[in-house]
């Protein structure tokens, strides 16, 4: 009896816990593009305002930002200073395949920012603001999109997932 | 401080070339190396070296031919990364230099860009869209000037005399006037040394990058960078008490204002002229007008009759 009430509370709690672990990736979701816009904002007022070179820019960002966003400006500055004839566009990509191994950002939010890739650094200032610009906005659109998923798919995966292991428990018996 | 071949062009050139162009360029022998003045890129063109008065180009086994469509065909890829290197992937931050169509990268030398002009109004107000860099090389050339010494200097120790190098292009005047810089600052035991003010409008005197100078101008010496020349002058004269302000390529009416009241301040001028002969000269309207005024003491006129910065002639008009 104690073994059949172990392996029942075992496999409610492995799949509420999952459960739970998917309606956390909503949150960090929208919270992740929330400190990307703010990060690219510093850097587009980096490059614009203070007209600082792009390696060292995308550095003061990566420290300015939080982590795992922070990933993304760190990795492409380090190659960035490297000096091995690397471009702005391939470190930026380069950034990208780091953060997507830690961050929540589904595959839309990554075509975006890999979609600025080519334009990084390689234009004035006033072309270069309008880049980060509306990079910013449609991030801005992907966070109200992530918002309105986070409503219903916190509450369906939370609970959705000890359903599914109570489920799973009356077919076992 | 590398020195004017092959070590130069490995240190301060190739790391802006695609890895192609750079082992073609690394195939090239020392001499060859110290006489390039010009490399070109220009897009589905083949690379192009100037060496000496002659242009080549470097075939895929790394010779080099006169017959130039042999050559290493030049690709966008080439163009967009040297100019991503050149730029330190931050076009952003060379606004001013694209306006001016060139940006001087570590060790002075001058990359000419070409492209896509973008226009606000009447003015210039970037390129974008490149589609050939020129890399003129610097080089230094010490005591190239020092035969002009005893026309400048006196020796007692009073003024240096205002002095016009006449030149065609490519015949180095830049060259000249950079070296006399050096030479004026650093002085000697027959010559007093001289507070010197280079006015670089376009950065090629002293070759400055981020403001400071890479080519030796003397201990003496200040720069004022990227200045125009006629502002530069009367900025020099009432900021940093030159005893001799140094600019190039004088010609406009502005500069003729502006020499006038540095002249008038006591302080020399030595500049250099578009012409190939004191004839030519004078048939430009604002130079007959700055000769006959005799602000200027002494002409000197180069040629290429025996290579660069060769002294064809020393005119006085004291």
């Amino acid at each position: 009896m104690l073994f059949k009430t172990l392996g029942i509370a075992l496999i409610i709690g492995g799949f509420g816990g999952f459960g739970l672990n998917g309606a956390r990736r909503f949150e960090r979701r929208v919270e992740e593009l929330k400190n990307m816009r703010l990060a690219l904002g510093f850097l587009e007022k980096e490059i614009t305002c203070t007209y600082t070179p792009l390696s060292r820019a995308l550095n003061r960002t990566a420290v300015f930002s939080e982590k795992p966003i922070s990933l993304l400006f760190q990795e492409s500055a380090g190659l960035l200073q490297a000096g091995e004839g690397i471009t702005a566009g391939e470190a930026w990509r380069q950034g990208l395949e780091k953060l997507v191994r830690d961050s929540s950002l589904n595959a839309a939010d990554l075509q975006l920012l890999n979609s600025v890739a080519a334009q990084l650094g390689m234009s004035d200032a006033a072309e270069q603001k309008k880049v980060f610009n509306l990079l910013q906005e449609e991030l801005k659109l992907q966070e109200e999109k992530a918002r309105e998923e986070l409503k219903s798919g916190r509450k369906l995966w939370a609970y959705g997932g000890f359903i599914m292991g109570a489920v799973v428990v009356l077919l076992l018996i | 401080m590398p020195g004017s071949g092959k070590e130069l062009l490995r240190k301060e050139i190739l790391p802006y070339f695609t890895q192609p162009i750079k082992d073609l360029l690394l195939s090239l022998g020392e001499d060859r190396c110290r006489q390039l003045e010009e490399i070109r890129l220009r897009c589905g063109q083949p690379l192009l070296l100037k060496v000496g008065d002659k242009d080549f180009t470097i075939d895929s086994r790394g010779r080099l031919s006169e017959d130039i469509l042999g050559g290493y065909q030049v690709g966008e890829e080439d163009i967009y990364r040297a100019i991503a290197s050149i730029s330190d992937n931050s076009l952003y931050a060379f606004e001013e230099e694209i306006r001016r169509g060139f940006i001087t990268v570590a060790g002075g030398h001058r990359v000419g860009l070409a492209g896509q002009v973008i226009l606000q109004g009447e003015l210039v107000k970037t390129i974008k869209d490149f589609s050939s860099l020129c890399f003129r090389i610097a080089r230094a050339v010490k005591d190239c000037a020092l035969p002009l010494l005893p026309y400048i200097n006196s020796s007692n120790g009073g003024t240096s005399v205002n002095t016009l190098v006449i030149s065609p292009p490519r015949c180095g005047k830049t060259t000249i006037l950079r070296d006399l810089a050096r030479l004026l600052a650093y002085g000697s035991k027959r010559y007093p040394a001289r507070n010197v003010v280079i006015v670089d409008e376009r950065s090629e005197l002293a070759g400055s990058y981020r403001g400071i100078p890479q080519l030796d101008v003397g201990p003496r010496t200040d720069v004022l960078d990227a200045c125009p020349k006629a502002e530069g002058m009367v900025m020099a004269l009432r900021s940093l008490s030159p005893q001799v302000i140094i600019t190039d390529e004088i010609g406009r009416q502005e500069d003729v204002v502006a020499i006038q009241e540095c002249i008038n301040g006591g302080v020399a001028v030595i500049s250099s002229v578009h012409a190939s002969s004191l004839d030519e000269l004078q048939r430009r309207p604002v130079m007959r007008e700055l000769l006959s005024t005799q602000a200027f003491k002494l002409a000197v006129i180069l040629s290429r009759q025996n290579g660069p910065g060769y002294i064809q002639d020393i005119v006085r008009w004291d």
